[in-house]
């Protein structure tokens, strides 16, 4: 295993001297974890240190760069044998074989049939990758011609010819292209690592069985040619998976080096003239560590199921599948058919398109970009909004593309039907049904037919025009005119005790105001604020030092919502402190513009280190505490990277003028049914933060989503405990829950942060 | 330094679970080592190839190839004498999807006169998989657990929503065995182990259908949920994971657009039924090679494939 920033660390001075340039050696070493800087930057690393350092940071499998332009590829690079693990970085390529003793014509058939599998599959292009060239030992010159030959096919090239002059000769033509050389072996290494060396391309190693390759591999490495590819082709199908698993395993598992590199597996030579077999076992490849996948030959029959399983097993699991954005006719759609909108979540597109294509209705699927999240998550995030959607709608041309004017959009959505009729005036905007099941039947029934008449008719003609030009977006704001419903200031049973931000006690931030409940979200469209009141009354008699106040996208109303969400809650509650919580920069500088800081500064809820690294700035611009996601496009890998967002923001926030302890790194809990094995990160993740001092927070009940309600505060109130242990300083919680308030206060008398009394769990 | 490599055997084992009787009878599962890595030990038991017959006969298999291989076969019990008769195939999976009440709902009697047709003829062991809907696998099993009493059949599937009538009818009542299905979910897979066990269904009588999807399908889940079952069962010895497992093939691939599009529209792609054909190859390799013990497919050239593959590779 490649080191981890943190266990470079360990072997660091920890003087935090500054000399190499970084502010802390922990920044340094996370940097030298990332490649960044070299660790001879540091003057004063110990010299077993540095020994042990370089030595262990080799990563455990090298990346082979092979081909050249358009057919350049990276292969191996691996770190973990199981894709759950963490992710699997190198897919796999497939190729199929020429042999010079094949007459001209069969070659030219060959090719020509390789060439006619080329499509596109989600953003990804289908086709043979690579071309392997078979040396039958007829001579240099049928051998070269038929190289020159494959090299105008235009793929990434595996010369496979242990004939060190045929191959050099070979070589002369074709090693621009960066061909693998491939028939090194116990008796011709020397000469073919030298000349695979003079030409500049990857070495490919060969042997009776996987103790010669190793041997040769050893040999080669000591002679100093480490740009090499293992051909673990054996004499049958069972000793080619056995050479394949053990080489990678070997690497990965017991940290070998001489095997940590990619393989080829020449199917052609194991299942000779069974292309049914061979599609089975390039399956069985792709799934177990072929990293070239050669058969004899792949029609689109082969290549449909092995590239779209191919497309699966190196799917990121961190990262959903995309779908591009775009407009996708379906059942023969032209532009005067009506369309349909979805998000760009792999799986929805998917399941959406596929119930389309059952009611076969024409209908343009127009996906939009929303980071990959399901429609929900994405309109949550702020990530699928009328605003996103228009932006979407102005990128693809949709209005001169499409002449219908029915749009759908999913009924999970259906609060947004109103802001997307004011942005796309010209559209009639029918609500969809909740789940694609129901397509079908809303298709065929003409349902969306229906309803876009209905809102054609009750549209004020001349007057959407004038709407949507008076919505722009960019617009200044004048907090001071907004308008909203008087605040009404009533007796409340509860009174808030008050916070003081220098106490080292445990912080809650109360979750329940969440326009995710129907309850709230009803109460925001409305301005009701008795809701809002039983709430925020609830969780401040149970203990809650913040409040969230969670008001969604909020695009149209976002300021004056959030202003007067601020204010009925402070002027109720004797200026309990809030987090503000949505995509709505407007709405959060408004809500700051009427904040009282008698108990605490505002929380900016929440910056990330991708495309919401701005809120950072907010934080800094207003004097807030902003709580900062450790990730950017999706969950972090592992805690180097969840370390780099962390330095990354921390550097921007002080380079702003921000304190330290307003920036609340969070960790990003991760929900146990699913991410189990991530836990342990999470929590080390935690103990990083507080090793420098810094405080953190999160949506900690994550962690038991779908679990049975009797067991959600068990798992809750111990993941806290832990969490504490290990240096959380708040979380984003329901403090109604008790047990879990119970914990945390526990927790407090033995962290020493609240004198012990006999009572304390009442105060 | 020579290559030393280190071997995996684990001290845990998957369940041995036997379906049929005599000498045509079959086990799952029973080995202590990853799929097909033989290296580290020998598989206990190879992998095993079901051959799916409908009770609507071919209405979803249209392609020549089924046409052609079943011609003839007037009842359910005639497919069933010819599908005995594919090499590879060690047993028959006998699809009563006909009793779907959305669909031709045929009638519980009608069904159980249908398998009792096929099981006076069939001498491979039997699987039986049911029409999805709730009530009516419920009726549908337990009158079927009955009628094949001594036959020691599979059973798919027992869920969430039915595990106690189907576990208490099908495996207690009549000593048959039962297969537990849950949705690509390595989390609800163990909890429905957990659920039939404590109703008291002896563990070597469950077998595990943890989900399926076609290549190219979200199968990045199902790759994902299988590595991890194998992993807790063997490398944790979790017993509430170490089911074998069982998992349809055909009825996830049969359907997708890549086996269905027919030539006229789609002419590059060629033959629909080679397609077929390779997506069901294709799906079911994956699925061996991450951890399924048996699978069921359709198609007779499929099962030709993966069973030549399982010899190849075992």
């Amino acid at each position: 295993m490649a080191l981890k920033g943190l266990d470079i660390f360990k072997l660091s001075p920890k003087t935090n001297c500054k000399e190499c340039g970084c502010p802390t050696c922990m920044a340094f070493c996370m940097k030298v974890a990332q490649g960044a800087l070299p660790i001879e930057k540091c003057p004063h690393m110990s010299a077993e240190a540095l020994a042990l350092l370089s030595e262990a940071t080799a990563p455990p499998m090298k990346t082979v760069e092979i081909g050249a332009g358009d057919n350049a590829h990276k292969l191996g690079g691996e770190t973990v044998l199981f894709r759950h693990e963490k992710t699997l970085v190198s897919r796999n390529l497939y190729g199929v074989t020429v042999s010079s003793d094949m007459d001209a014509a069969a070659a030219d058939a060959k090719l020509a049939d390789m060439a006619k599998v080329d499509y596109e599959r989600i953003g990804e292009r289908m086709h043979v990758e690579v071309l392997d060239v078979q040396y039958a030992g007829n001579g240099a010159d049928a051998y070269v011609a038929l190289v020159q030959k494959a090299a105008a096919a235009n793929r990434a090239l595996v010369l496979d010819c242990a004939d060190v002059d045929v191959a050099k000769a070979a070589l002369a033509v074709c090693k621009d292209a960066k061909p693998i050389l491939n028939g090194a072996n116990k008796d011709n290494y020397e000469a073919m690592s030298a000349a695979a060396k003079e030409a500049g391309v990857v070495l490919g190693v060969t042997g009776s069985s996987l103790e010669e390759m190793y041997d040769v591999i050893a040999k080669l490495e000591a002679a100093g040619n480490k740009n090499l590819v293992v051909d673990v082709t054996g004499a049958d199908a069972k000793e080619t998976f056995k050479n394949a698993v053990l080489l990678r395993r070997t690497a990965l598992k017991d940290g070998d080096r001489t095997c940590g590199y990619p393989s080829i597996v020449n199917l052609a030579k194991v299942a000779a003239g069974d292309v049914h077999l061979q599609c089975a076992l390039a399956s069985v490849f792709t799934v177990k560590y072929g990293s070239i996948v050669i058969m004899e030959s792949l029609s689109y029959a082969e290549a449909l199921p092995l590239y779209g399983l191919r497309q699966n097993i190196f799917t990121d699991p961190q990262k959903p599948m995309k779908v591009a954005p775009g407009i996708y006719p379906m059942n023969g759609a032209t532009p005067d058919d009506p369309c349909m909108m979805t998000v760009d979540f792999a799986l929805t597109y998917f399941l959406v398109s596929g119930e389309i294509e059952r009611s076969k209705v024409p209908i343009n699927l127009i996906i939009t970009d929303a980071s990959g999240m399901s429609v929900l998550t994405a309109w949550a995030a702020g990530k699928f909004s009328s605003s996103t959607v228009k932006k979407g709608f102005e990128e693809m041309d949709i209005e001169n593309k499409i002449h219908n004017r029915t749009l759908i959009i999913p009924g999970k959505v259906a609060v947004m039907k109103g802001e997307i009729a004011e942005k796309l005036p010209e559209w009639n905007v029918v609500v969809g049904t909740r789940e694609a099941v129901e397509i079908v039947k809303f298709l065929k029934d003409g349902e969306h037919i229906k309803a876009a008449e209905a809102a054609a008719a009750s549209k004020p003609k001349g007057e959407a025009k004038k709407a949507a030009e008076e919505t722009k977006a960019d617009a200044p704001l004048d907090f001071s005119k907004l308008v909203y419903p008087e605040i009404q200031v009533v007796p409340q049973e509860v009174t808030y005790k008050g916070y003081n931000p220098e106490s080292k006690k445990f912080v809650t931030i109360g979750e329940r105001i969440h326009c995710i409940s129907p309850v709230i979200r009803e109460a925001m469209a409305t301005f009701n604020p008795e809701p809002i009141l039983k709430r925020a009354a609830e969780q401040i008699a149970a203990g809650a030092t913040y409040l969230d106040v969670n008001i969604g996208p909020a695009e149209s109303n976002g300021p004056e919502l959030m202003t007067w969400a601020v204010r009925l809650l402070q002027e109720n509650f004797n200026n309990v402190p809030l987090a503000l919580d949505t995509a709505n920069k407007k709405a959060i500088e408004a809500g700051i513009a009427v904040y009282n800081r008698t108990n605490g500064k505002p929380i900016v809820n929440s910056a990330d280190a991708g495309s919401r690294i701005d809120n950072i700035n907010l934080a800094a611009a207003n004097d807030a505490i902003v709580i900062a996601l450790c990730s950017a496009d999706g969950i972090a890998k592992d805690n180097d990277e969840r370390m780099m967002h962390c330095h990354n923001m921390l550097d921007r926030g002080i380079a702003l003028g921000m304190d330290a302890d307003d920036l609340w790194f969070d960790p990003l809990f991760l929900v146990v049914k699913g991410m189990q094995e991530k836990q342990m990160d999470v929590l080390n993740a935690i103990k990083s933060f507080s090793d420098e001092g810094l405080k953190s927070t999160g949506g900690l009940s994550n962690n038991s989503n779908g679990a049975p309600k009797t067991v959600r505060p068990i798992m809750d109130a111990t993941l806290v405990a832990m969490a504490m242990m290990q240096g959380l300083t708040s979380a984003i919680v329901n403090p109604c829950d008790r047990r879990l308030m119970e914990t945390i206060k526990t927790c407090d008398i033995f962290k020493n942060n609240e004198l012990y009394s006999d009572s304390y769990l009442d105060i | 330094m020579a290559f030393n490599p280190k071997m995996q055997a684990f001290s845990a084992h998957i369940n041995a679970v036997t379906l049929g009787t005599g000498d045509k009878s079959i086990v799952l599962g029973g080995e202590n080592v990853l799929p097909f890595y033989t290296f580290d030990a020998p598989m206990e038991n190879k992998p095993q190839i079901g051959i799916e017959i409908s009770d609507l006969g071919l209405e979803n298999y249209q392609a020549p190839g089924f046409q052609s291989f079943y011609e003839g076969c007037a009842t359910m019990a005639d497919m069933a004498k010819k599908a005995e008769t594919v090499e590879g195939a060690s047993f028959l999976c006998l699809y009563f999807e006909g009793a779907d009440p959305n669909g031709h709902n045929k009638s519980v009697e009608e069904c159980v006169a249908q398998l009792k047709e096929v099981a006076a003829v069939a001498t491979k062991p039997l699987v039986i998989m049911g029409c999805k809907n709730v009530e009516k696998d419920a009726a549908l099993f337990a009158a079927m657990a009955e009628a094949l009493q001594g036959r020691n059949a599979l059973f798919l599937s027992a869920r969430e929503e039915d595990y106690k009538s189907i576990g208490a009818s099908v495996a207690m009542a009549y000593n048959q065995k039962v297969g537990a299905e849950s949705a690509v979910d390595i989390n609800l897979a163990k909890q429905l182990n957990v659920l039939i066990i404590q109703l008291g269904v002896p563990t070597g009588s469950v077998v595990m259908n943890v989900g399926s999807a076609a290549a190219g399908y979200g199968f990045e889940y199902v790759a994902s949920t299988l590595d991890r079952v194998k992993a807790a069962a063997l490398a944790q010895n979790d017993n509430m994971l170490q089911m074998p497992i069982i998992t349809p093939i055909s009825t996830e691939t049969w359907g997708v657009k890549e086996s269905i599009m027919p030539e006229a529209d789609m002419p590059e792609w060629g033959s629909a039924e080679e397609r077929g054909i390779e997506m069901e190859i294709t799906t079911a390799a994956a699925c061996l090679a991450c951890g399924s013990d048996a699978v069921i497919l359709a198609h007779p050239a499929s099962v030709a494939a993966i069973a030549k593959m399982i010899d190849a590779l075992v």
